[in-house]
């Protein structure tokens, strides 16, 4: 395999890694605190849908980098706003979590719909924006041959936020009582609750990180992959969600986990290559590729599943 | 806190369904539109013949809808033309040819409503009865004429390396896609060059991360421009181009708005034949029972020069080409089965994936 294919690879990668490991970490936080969030579709187009409304209707009032920030600041906002109702149905109503994060799903998509077609000046759903974010060449580091071809042209700051939030999550995750707290509400309740951590408080911090990280995810999705935002991010909350589980949980089996995912993806649209075709495989046998090893690598891995022991159950004080 | 809350829902509960049963305020809309695969405002057919509707209803102050059925089955969609009828429609317009079942069934289940049916004519799901009634007008259009204006104009400005990203195989994209491979071939034996085109359909006509990646891999290995036939896939396309300073050719509308890559787009003429539909149905001369194929020679397909941004092809050229086409001194093939039975001897067609 020749440099050039290589680099091609893995600079593919990055717009399906970035946002599955945002995304995947979310749900980390919320499942680790002991709330399965299977919204993390439907929180991905929430929040992409209030980021790219913020750039459709402010387009010229600042620099391109300080508008991305601003609009991922929103779509932060807007998943957390929107990952209350799935905390508040599943925390204090003690509602059943799949179905509370179902119901956000569905909500949605129509909700972009709805708004996209208000407010628009199109009246369509379908919001158009210029792809003004994509930073060409990063100073001296561009430079350097090889890496720099591979991780400082043609990128976007997205990549370097979404490496930052995997070290903070890590670090908030095993290194701050926070975590501890957080990973002991969702393996037993009732022994932190006996410890005095408020357990309802700690899963909502977990479920909001999650609709934090997913909002921003599904913007950093759709910058990069398409010119117009249609209100779907094609399923990329659920394989996430594969991601996670994949990832056992753990931050950086996760960043590895969406890597191999977005190294995956990148093969099974990459059949055309000059390197792939020569190799005389049938073209049909990458588009399996991506299905095929990740049922292989399922059956090693899960049979020793890491899942928190708590998720997906609500906190019952009286129940021991 | 809870028991307001509980109240206030039952309160708004009821007071919508009151609001629901006035029927007096419910509207009616004579002009609809159903949608296929894909929203009003897919930048493709959908977008195009939802913008004829709207622009004959502002101008003639008639009301108007669209209905989106719930999915791709000619039953959801004989279920949204049922809606439509019961809105009280008097026209309904169907675009695209997965509608052709549906209308089969309801040209007779409504006799009184009139039916504007895009990209087919009526038949039944397995294809075995062939019928039209007097209140459907069917219109096709020469797809291949105006993906071979894309394919030459894009050859003959220097182009070498073409890509073709189909939407699905359905016979409206198998035209245009076969028409862009002839219109390559014509122009690279009149400039005496080699042309690569590699041909692929994507399975898909939303966007996806997946057909930026697949655009990307392509422009990596050297493809000049995509001619992007996939509808909203086209964006993701687009959204290529952009990172990779590539060229995008767009379809069925003019979608240079869309991104600064689209060099032109193969058009046809969906706003201006739905238009002149609604036209004659308010004069009374509703082309009912009639199957037309709008081509070159009644305008209905085109590439949209004013907003192209072609170096060497100019306006001259493109009069030159398409009197050429209307007056029949090259015709387009367009019922080769498959792309690679076209003869291109200038033109290396790569099929990639299935065809």
């Amino acid at each position: 395999m020749n440099t050039d294919t290589m680099i091609f690879l893995i600079r593919n990668m990055v717009p399906f890694m970035i946002p599955l490991t945002i995304v995947a970490l979310g749900g980390m936080f919320s499942e680790r605190s002991g709330v399965v969030n299977i919204a993390l579709e439907g929180i991905m187009v929430f929040g992409a849908s209030f980021g790219i409304f913020f750039i459709y209707f402010v387009p010229d009032l600042m620099s391109p980098q300080l508008m991305i920030l601003a609009a991922m600041g929103i779509a932060i906002i807007s998943g957390v706003l929107f990952s209350w109702l799935h905390a508040y149905a599943s925390i204090n109503l003690k509602a059943n979590q799949t179905i509370s994060g179902t119901a956000l799903n569905l909500f949605a998509f129509a909700f972009h719909d709805f708004l996209a077609r208000l407010i628009t000046k199109t009246g369509t759903e379908g919001v158009s924006f210029k792809n003004v974010f994509r930073i060409e060449k990063i100073p001296f580091f561009g430079d350097i041959p090889v890496l720099g071809d591979l991780f400082f042209k043609n990128v976007y700051l997205s990549t370097f936020i979404g490496l930052g939030i995997l070290v903070v999550a890590s670090f908030v995750l095993y290194k701050t009582r926070f975590g501890l707290r957080l990973r002991a509400c969702g393996e037993h309740p009732h022994a932190a609750d006996s410890v005095g951590i408020n357990v309802n408080r700690m899963r909502y911090w977990g479920v909001l990180i999650s609709g934090a990280l997913a909002g921003l995810g599904g913007l950093v999705l759709i910058i990069p992959t398409t010119v117009e935002y249609t209100g779907t991010v094609s399923g990329y909350g659920f394989l996430a969600l594969a991601v996670l589980i994949f990832g056992q949980w753990k931050p950086s089996k996760i960043f590895l986990a969406a890597a191999f995912f977005g190294l995956m993806q990148v093969i099974s649209n990459s059949s055309g290559l000059a390197f792939f075709t020569s190799l005389g495989i049938n073209k049909y046998f990458y588009q399996i590729v991506p299905y095929l090893t990740t049922l292989i690598v399922l059956t090693f891995t899960s049979s020793k599943s890491a899942s928190p022991k708590a998720a997906g159950e609500p906190y019952d004080q009286g129940k021991r | 806190m809870k028991k307001i809350l509980a109240v206030l829902s039952v309160l708004l509960i009821v007071v919508s369904l009151t609001a629901c049963t006035k029927k007096e305020e419910t509207p009616t809309y004579e002009l609809a539109l159903v949608t296929d695969i894909g929203t009003i405002d897919d930048k493709s057919f959908n977008q195009g013949a939802w913008e004829g509707v709207k622009q004959y209803a502002d101008e003639h102050d008639i009301t108007y809808n669209y209905y989106k059925p719930t999915e791709a089955s000619t039953a959801a969609y004989v279920e949204a033309i049922g809606l439509a009828v019961d809105g009280g429609a008097k026209v309904v317009v169907t675009p695209g040819y997965m509608f052709a079942p549906a209308v089969y069934e309801a040209q007779t289940l409504y006799p009184e409503v009139k039916f504007v049916l895009l990209d087919a004519d009526p038949h039944t799901e397995d294809y075995a009865t062939f019928k039209i009634e007097s209140n459907v007008y069917a219109i096709y259009y020469a797809e291949e004429q105006s993906g071979f204006l894309a394919g030459y104009a894009a050859v003959i400005d220097g182009y070498t390396s073409l890509g073709f990203m189909g939407g699905m195989a359905v016979p409206a994209v198998v035209r245009f896609g076969h028409g862009f491979v002839q219109g390559a071939e014509v122009a690279a034996a009149e400039l005496n060059v080699n042309v690569t085109v590699k041909y692929e359909y994507l399975n898909s006509f939303a966007p996806d991360a997946a057909h930026q990646t697949k655009a990307a891999g392509w422009y990596s290995e050297g493809v000049e421009v995509i001619f992007a036939a996939a509808g909203g896939a086209g964006l993701s396309v687009m959204a290529a181009a952009d990172a990779a300073t590539a060229k995008v050719i767009g379809v069925d509308v003019d979608q240079s708005s869309n991104s600064a890559s689209v060099i032109t787009s193969a058009t046809k003429g969906l706003t201006t034949s739905v238009y002149a539909a609604l036209t004659d149905f308010y004069a009374n001369t509703f082309k009912g029972g009639t199957i037309v194929t709008l081509d070159v020679a009644k305008d209905g397909v085109g590439l949209p020069m004013a907003t192209s941004k072609f170096t060497t092809f100019n306006q001259a050229k493109y009069d030159e080409v398409y009197d050429k086409l209307v007056a029949g001194t090259i015709v387009v093939k367009k019922d080769a089965a498959k792309v690679v039975d076209l003869v291109v001897p200038h033109v290396v067609v790569t099929v990639e994936g299935a065809e």
